[in-house]
């Protein structure tokens, strides 16, 4: 609703209009449980918050917002509904949210909040911050929007930057749904959903699509697939090869191949293409056994090659280990200390632990697996953890 | 049967916490919970009082004296009434308990409609 409404009174009035769409909401809380639901409810709450934010344009007074408020009275909302117009008002949503003028750490929130309809506190959440501090981010995205003249979707060169951007935003909301890195939970459903029905979004429509958006896709829907089986009937946290694949999604792995296949029509293999083969490459896979771990390696490579990023190579050298054995990964991830301080970074920590557990040397595997602990905040992460550090220990 | 009139106590809240989809789930339920007293027979009506005031007509001296109000401190509002059907108070209190105004912290004033006969 958001999205409808700013593009017909532009993104300079988005908190009026946020506010506006939330009175509607509320007047709707309490009118419908005594009246009863309106035929068409969803006409009646866009109708209702249009006409509040026009009041509040006529009371501004200034003359463009006059005739930005005459004109939206003029026009029936309802017909956008019928034609799909949308997914196109929330896609131009998205891009006016990820434009560069918003600072980096502040395009995930403010897409949250304005496409996503999450809540201040449920964005605080997700992102370990107080609601204080997030609605003060919040607030100067805003403003920052407000100053843009051109907000739609950019053309040819500009959108070219412009939806990398995007799909980086909308990358970064789904990892940080896909491995919440504090408090309870593990994962966080609503952000990975929201990030795979944004980047549909990106998909579906002209201009903005493309093959790489559909790389993207593919691989959140690889992931997603995976979501329910990385928990246990006790919320603890199952490793890919504890994991019962009968139950992984079957109808988000085929929508997954599907979009992979669409993903082949360019002629450029980006980040997302390789990231989201690997994705497939575990998800094809009947058992654990039968990994193409050959394959994974070579998408790791080339992604380390295009870019260095030690993550990623903690990521390889498991997959090193799969293939090559213990010793190989271990004198691997050796090189990688020398090349990067990870003394401090729990995956590093975690993967040394692991690989030396699997080499038979449980002391110092447990060491590091402490050390692990001690940089983990999750709570399931922390209870795997001091499961493993008591197995080591006891034998 | 009597008829019983349920009267929706709330108090003003801040809703600017909720998100849309909270409050559309919010919705939801109340509109849910209206169906199935209706599918049940037990509905007769409702009606949503306005939030804005209202007067307040109080005897005076032989004559009257209108106020604004009554609510403006008053903790409390009576948002809405339903009238339902039902064969006594535990049947009429069996019907409400499902009322999520109860699980957002309103309270329903439960009275038996006297009847003309």
């Amino acid at each position: 609703m958001v999205s409808i409404l700013a593009r017909r009174f532009g993104y300079q009035h988005l908190e009026r209009i946020e506010d506006a769409v939330q009175d509607a909401l509320v007047a709707a809380m309490k009118k419908w449980p005594f009246t009863g639901e309106p035929e068409n409810a969803r006409a009646w709450l866009i109708e209702t918050a249009k006409n509040r934010v026009i009041d509040h344009l006529r009371r501004d007074g200034r003359s463009e917002t006059l005739e930005a408020a005459e004109e939206a009275a003029a026009e029936k909302i309802e017909d956008a509904f019928l034609s799909g117009e949308i997914e196109e008002d929330e896609l131009r949503m998205i891009f006016a949210c990820c434009h560069p003028s918003i600072p980096p750490d502040a395009r995930v929130a403010l897409t949250l909040k304005t496409v996503g309809g999450f809540s201040v506190v449920e964005i605080a959440r997700a992102f370990l911050s107080n609601k204080e501090a997030i609605a003060k981010m919040l607030t100067r995205a805003k403003a920052k929007l407000r100053d843009q003249k051109d907000i739609d979707v950019p053309s040819q060169q500009e959108l070219v930057n412009r939806r990398d951007v995007v799909l980086k935003v909308l990358y970064l909301m789904f990892n940080e749904g896909y491995a919440a890195t504090e408090g309870e939970e593990l994962v966080r459903k609503d952000l990975c959903f929201e990030a795979i029905r944004l980047v549909a979004i990106v998909a579906k429509h002209p201009p903005a699509r493309h093959p790489k958006v559909n790389a993207l896709l593919a691989l959140f829907l690889f992931q997603a697939a995976r979501l329910e089986t990385r928990i246990d009937q006790n919320g603890e946290l199952l490793l890919l090869e504890d994991q019962d694949r009968s139950q992984w999604n079957k109808v988000m792995l085929s929508e997954g191949l599907k979009q992979f296949r669409l993903s082949a029509s360019g002629d450029e293999v980006t980040d997302y293409h390789l990231e989201a083969e690997i994705a497939a490459v575990h998800a094809l896979s009947r058992d654990f056994a039968s990994t193409d771990w050959e394959r994974i390696i070579e998408c790791y490579d080339e992604l380390q090659h295009r870019q260095f990023s030690p993550v990623a190579e903690l990521n390889r050298i498991v997959a090193i280990e799969k293939l090559r054995g213990p010793h190989v990964a271990l004198s691997a991830l050796e090189s990688l200390s020398k090349r990067t301080d990870l003394s401090r970074n729990a995956i590093y920590l975690l993967t040394l632990g692991h690989l030396l557990s699997l080499k038979g040397d449980r002391r110092q595997a447990a060491t590091a697996f402490e050390a692990a602990l001690d940089l983990s905040p999750n709570q399931p992460v922390r209870r795997f953890l001091k499961r493993r550090i008591e197995l080591l220990r006891s034998a | 049967m009597p008829n019983y009139m349920l009267l929706l106590h709330e108090q003003p809240m801040d809703y600017s916490q909720f998100s849309p989809e909270q409050i559309e789930a919010v919705i939801g339920e109340y509109i849910t919970w209206r169906k199935k007293i209706e599918a049940d027979g037990k509905y007769v009506a409702s009606d949503k009082l306005k939030d804005e005031g209202g007067r307040l007509l109080t005897g005076y001296e032989g004559g009257f004296r209108v106020t604004d109000g009554p609510y403006a401190e008053a903790k409390e509002v009576i948002g809405g009434y339903y009238t339902i059907s039902a064969a006594d108070y535990d049947e009429a209190v069996d019907v409400s308990k499902s009322c999520p105004h109860l699980k957002y912290g309103g309270r329903i004033e439960l009275r038996e409609v006297e009847s003309l006969s």
